[in-house]
């Protein structure tokens, strides 16, 4: 909302500058967004007086004005039809700028010499009238700067109305607060009219048939208006709050709205049928053209104001193009009602039309405010159109209004602020927003709340006001005082940082992909769903279709990311996320939201050294980086098993996570045909379910003895099918080396012509030691030969 | 060798002078480690000149052979004391030689050891959770899938309330029904009142994570971000109590240094409201682009519980009281880091998550 500070003035003394005003309305919960200075965007410009017209010697249409500019005459060209002598008008003089940046310079028009010109409205930015000159209005000095003539020089504030502060959308609600923040006395425009004619229900009628939507129905009648310009000063304010002057009869409805925040809306009267009223829903094939010029099928929740031809308005928002005021019109049926918010909220999304009216009525006008407003309008009409108001509103309720009483304990208000407040201090502070206090019994307050404040409805409402007006500024800062809080992360919580620390430990960028994924991924990835979801969750309302689908995995995203560097040339791509993913859960509402920790790798894993070989992601990478994982977690019993996965990965190269026997994701290479469809060379990627971790973690383990004796290591370079996989092996390893068998680990894998094909040989480097005494080399060799005996048993291996 | 009295006297005696000479010559020019050991063999060796000259002196009488047995024996244990320092500083200097010879370009770098980071956002998040672990708040979590229920009826949203409209929630089609209020939540605030709904007070807790808008992506909007939503509810709270509680994370989390302004705002589900301001770190407070010359950056929204909010839970809004408070992850980033636009945080680009 834009206030400006001379309007401002007329309701409230201005005992502060515009900076210290914007700071206390702010601090009191109107945030003012900007202070704008207001010129008239021209200068040099002066008012002139014209004292002789003459015509143009040598054109027709021009004339040449002799024009008084303070102290001195000039000889102005002026093409202008409505020139005249003696009237006041503005010039620019020579070196003045107008409003859309010319400079004005000395010029010589068909042989006569124009210093400088004669301006219209439009030439000074004021309005798009450019027919004629514009007329100043008399008491102006020939030769005063325009912008002090004018009085443009202001100030506007811009204020960020909050929805519960109706009342501030308002000159008066906004001086109200000023009065209160500053302690200054508040004056109401002082509301005149003088009636002549019949009596204004002998030609209108109003009927109310919804009394749901519309509370109230205030219609005044005025006779006789010339329709025309608004004067300056109207227009001036109409232009600082932002609105565009249209004429007088408008401009007063526009103007009254600002200033007591009740929307007005006028009929032409002879427009209407029969001078009746009728406030309803819409029926069937109710149809109305709006003022925008727009063409509505009316929605019949929509509420309407009729005349018995049909509709002539949509309620609170908008009126028609067919009863509009215009230059014709003579007899203006003037309109304040009161309509219920959330319908007209309602209307004005379901029409997408908004406007100065909607926007009070979907936040709440003061239903009490009908009639003062529809008085002032009529007798500003009167003033400024010219007009005759007929005796006698036309007020039609369909309910009364009675002011709302609340009971405030003023010590517990007090302590909820965190202040010590008294029962003097609390009345003070809710009368200067002209709350009544009427009544005070111990430590109650018993407030009557005016009919514009319908955001206080309970007495925590008031304290709200209490602690605003007295300054939040002012409330000493505490912390709260008991001491029963503990603060901690569960072990789950501290369980993530940790797996995120690990996986940044390694070398990998945690990334935050979003939670949608087109669909065409289920495709991509899983076309016959046998790992994802066959029906995901989608968004009713998606921003676009390749946003429409709640991630069943992380992948998608991961891979997305992968795609996002690779297109900005950054091939080594190294990522984890941890996040959510959403799956379905039959019959039930809300899905199940498994955080899942993913990674992808793609590119090098280390890059070349200036002294050797780069090193490629291969599946082995990110095995090592979940060892490392697994290894920081302390998780004991897990293992990756091979054979199945999900059908996006490598059908040779894939693995299931088991963690304590329990699936628990995946690991593996990117599918070569879903990396081609994608266009990306190719990927390691695992997702693991995060909660599977932290069950499987184990704690930090108890201390392990360090062994006194020296140990025995010895190496075994075995023979075995290539189909043997190695963690068989190792099993079987250990299983037979028993107790005294400490480690056991692969130095080296070997493929080629000193064994047979569909061969392989694994060398194995083991570690024996006793923690009681030195090894005996018969008892290890004993327990070598076990091994090798029960390798060749098992798995056909053979000592190489 | 030391030319002292002694060798003064070795040098001019009949006997030992001659071999002294030619040893001290001989010494002078053994310049490696081999000659050196020749040196020893051909004077302290069983058949070296020393030896020969003591057998030598058996012919002397009783008297000189004393003498020039002294002599010898004075010089024998000269000459290996001699030889072990010249073999010392040769070896030394072949040890300088070689270590010259290892010379590495130190300026060149080092292998690359893989490292990684963590994402701004969930850093941002962590350092929130340890403020408020440290001042006794716990973490708490709740689906981002949500009901209308816990997202906008229980926090006091009024049915018509614009936020609800289809251009503001993205709502969601659950597979196998056909509900229209399943929706993704706008703000953390519905874990608020989960947390009520299962724990009795006191309360003290903070509940980070992800929320949704229907926006279409651009520098200062996302359709996802992160917010850090706050709890209290206890035995008289005051609004004060809040506002020593946000200026006090705000000091920790932007720098001591900085200004702290509560103005009163409006939301649904607190009354009294606050906006929380702290004084922008660009500027000082003196005004600029990124402060709108205000000299203020908005940080947080907060506020008392509403009584209608504790009512939904089953809390006696008689007996408890509390606050709460609710911040964007990334515009404390945006803030705190000077990333200039939300969707940096949602590309994944290496060369911004490298940064941090
Ligand atoms: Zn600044």
């Amino acid at each position: 909302m834009r206030v400006s500070l001379q309007w401002l003035s007329d309701y409230v003394d201005l005992v502060v500058d515009a900076e210290e005003l914007a700071d206390r309305l702010t601090n009191a919960g109107t945030s003012v967004e900007s202070v704008e200075r207001v010129t008239g965007g021209w200068d040099g410009c002066v008012v002139g007086r014209v004292l002789e017209v003459f015509p143009h010697p040598r054109a027709d249409r021009l004339s040449v004005c002799r024009v008084d500019v303070g102290g001195e005459v000039k000889e102005i060209v002026c093409g202008a039809p409505n020139v005249r002598a003696g009237m006041l008008s503005p010039v620019a003089l020579p070196g003045a700028r107008i409003a859309d940046g010319k400079l004005v310079g000395e010029a010589e028009i068909r042989g006569v010499r124009s210093w400088g010109m004669l301006l219209s409205e439009k030439e000074l930015g004021i309005s798009d009238d450019a027919e004629g000159v514009m007329v100043l209005e008399e008491g102006m000095e020939p030769g005063t700067d325009l912008h002090l003539a004018l009085g443009l020089e202001d100030t506007v504030l811009i204020l960020e109305i909050t929805p519960n502060r109706p009342d501030c959308l308002s000159m008066l609600g906004i001086a109200r607060e000023v009065a209160a923040l500053t302690g200054q006395a508040l004056r109401r425009p002082r509301i005149q009219v003088y009636e002549e004619g019949p009596p204004a229900e002998e030609e209108v009628r109003v009927e109310i048939l919804d009394e749901e939507k519309c509370s109230r129905y205030v219609a005044r009648l005025i006779d006789e208006v010339k329709v025309g310009p608004s004067p300056w000063w109207m227009r001036k304010r109409l232009r600082a709050a932002g609105i565009r002057p249209i004429s007088n009869v408008v401009d007063v409805t526009n103007y009254v709205m600002l200033e007591m925040g009740q929307p007005l809306h006028a009929f032409d009267y002879h427009l209407l049928k029969e001078g009746h009223i009728i406030v309803r829903r819409a029926e069937p094939g109710d149809r109305l053209v709006t003022l925008d010029g727009v063409k509505r099928d009316l929605h019949p929740e929509d509420l309407l104001i009729c005349d018995p031809g049909g509709p002539v308005a949509l309620a609170g928002v908008m009126g028609g193009e067919l009863s509009e005021v215009s230059s014709r019109t003579s007899k203006v049926l003037l309109e304040s009602a009161h309509f219920e918010p959330s319908g007209i909220m309602r209307t004005s999304r379901r029409h997408d039309l908004s406007s100065e009216a909607s926007y009070r009525f979907e936040r709440g006008v003061d239903p009490d405010g009908c009639l003062p407003a529809a008085d002032r309008a009529a007798g500003l009409i009167a003033e400024l159109a010219g007009g005759k108001v007929r005796p006698g509103a036309v007020d039609v309720r369909a309910r009364s209004v009675a002011p709302r009483r609340l009971e405030l304990r003023v010590e517990r208000a007090g302590r909820l602020i965190g202040i010590t407040l008294n029962k003097e201090e609390a009345s003070r502070i809710l009368e200067s927003l002209e709350l009544k206090v009427v009544g005070i019994s111990e430590d109650r307050l018993r407030v009557e709340v005016p009919t514009f404040r319908p955001d206080l409805e309970r007495e925590i409402d008031l304290v709200e006001e209490l602690a605003r007006i007295y300054g939040y500024q002012r409330i000493p800062a505490t912390l709260p005082r008991t001491s029963h809080n503990v603060g901690f992360l569960t072990r789950e919580q501290r369980l993530r940082r940790e797996i995120a620390r690990v996986m940044a430990g390694c070398g990998l960028h945690e990334a935050i992909t979003v939670s949608f994924v087109p669909g065409w991924w289920l495709e991509v990835l899983d076309p016959e769903r046998r790992h994802l979801p066959p029906q995901p969750l989608r968004l009713r309302n998606p921003l676009s279709e390749e946003a429409s689908m709640l991630r069943p995995s992380l992948l998608p995203g991961l891979l997305e990311a992968v795609r996002f560097n690779l297109n900005r040339r950054l091939v080594d791509v190294h990522l984890f996320e941890m996040g959510r993913v959403f799956l379905p859960l039959e019959g039930r509402k809300l899905p199940q939201e498994p955080l899942r920790l993913g990674a992808v790798l793609t590119g090098r894993w280390l890059p070349k050294p200036w002294d050797g070989e780069a090193q490629d992601c291969d599946f082995y990478t990110m095995k090592g980086i979940l060892e490392v994982l697994m290894r920081t977690l302390h998780v004991e019993d897990w293992e990756l098993e091979s054979g199945e996965g999900p059908p996006f990965l490598h059908p040779m190269r894939r693995g299931t996570v088991m963690l304590e026997g329990k699936e628990a994701g995946y690991m593996g290479t990117l599918h070569p045909r879903v990396a081609e469809n994608l266009d990306i060379p190719g990927a390691e990627v695992m997702e693991v379910e995060v909660a599977a971790l932290v069950e499987a973690a184990k704690d930090l383990p108890p201390f392990k003895e360090i062994p006194r004796f020296p140990s025995v290591q010895v190496d075994l370079a075995l023979v075995v099918d290539e189909e043997v996989p190695a963690a068989e092996v190792e099993r079987v390893i250990r299983s037979a080396g028993g107790d005294l068998l400490r480690e056991v680990r692969l130095f080296d894998l070997y493929r080629g012509a000193q064994i047979g094909k569909g061969e392989k040989s694994l060398a194995y480097s083991l570690v024996f030691y006793s923690l009681e005494r030195t090894l005996r080399e018969d008892e290890v060799r004993e327990i070598v030969e076990g091994v090798v005996g029960a390798l060749a048993a098992e798995l056909g291996a053979r000592l190489r | 060798m030391i030319p002292d009295e002694l060798a003064r006297e070795m040098e001019s005696h009949p006997a030992v002078g001659p071999v002294f000479k030619r040893l001290l010559l001989e010494l002078e020019r053994a310049d490696d480690a081999r000659s050196l050991e020749r040196v020893r063999i051909d004077y302290l060796g069983r058949k070296g000149a020393i030896n020969a000259l003591l057998q030598d002196i058996r012919n002397l009488p009783a008297e000189e052979r004393r003498e020039v047995g002294r002599l010898l024996n004075l010089l024998k244990s000269r000459l290996e004391q001699e030889l072990e320092i010249r073999l010392e500083r040769i070896r030394e200097r072949e040890l300088e030689e070689s270590l010259r010879l290892q010379k590495l370009d130190v300026t060149l770098p080092g292998r690359h050891i893989p490292y990684g980071t963590r994402h701004l956002i969930s850093t941002i998040i962590e350092q929130i959770e340890d403020i408020f672990l440290g001042l006794g708040y716990r973490v708490v979590e709740g689906p981002e899938v949500e009901l209308d229920y816990y997202n906008f009826e229980a926090l006091n949203t009024p049915e018509w309330h614009p936020s609800k409209s289809l251009q503001d929630t993205f709502y969601v089609e659950v597979p196998g029904g056909n509900y229209r209020d399943v929706l993704l939540r706008t703000h953390t605030s519905p874990v608020q009142v989960r947390v009520m709904e299962s724990t009795p007070p006191p309360l003290y807790v903070i509940a980070p994570g992800k929320a949704y808008r229907h926006d279409v992506p651009d520098a200062t909007h996302s359709p996802i971000f992160h917010q850090v939503e706050g709890l209290v509810v206890d035995e008289d709270i005051s609004l004060g109590d809040l506002k020593g509680t946000l200026e006090n994370f705000a000091r920790r989390m932007f720098g001591e240094d900085r200004r702290v302004r509560f103005r009163p705002h409006f939301f649904p589900f607190t009354e009294p409201s606050a906006e929380v301001d702290v004084s922008c770190n660009m500027c000082g407070g003196d005004g600029c682009r990124v402060c709108k010359w205000t000299g203020w950056l908005e940080i947080l929204g907060a506020g008392m519980v509403d009584p209608n909010v504790f009512s939904y839970v089953g809390y006696d809004p008689e007996r408890w009281s509390g606050f709460a408070f609710g911040m964007g992850v990334e515009r404390i980033a945006l803030l705190k880091y000077g990333v200039p636009d939300i969707r940096y945080f949602y590309d994944n680009d290496l060369r911004l998550l490298r940064q941090f």
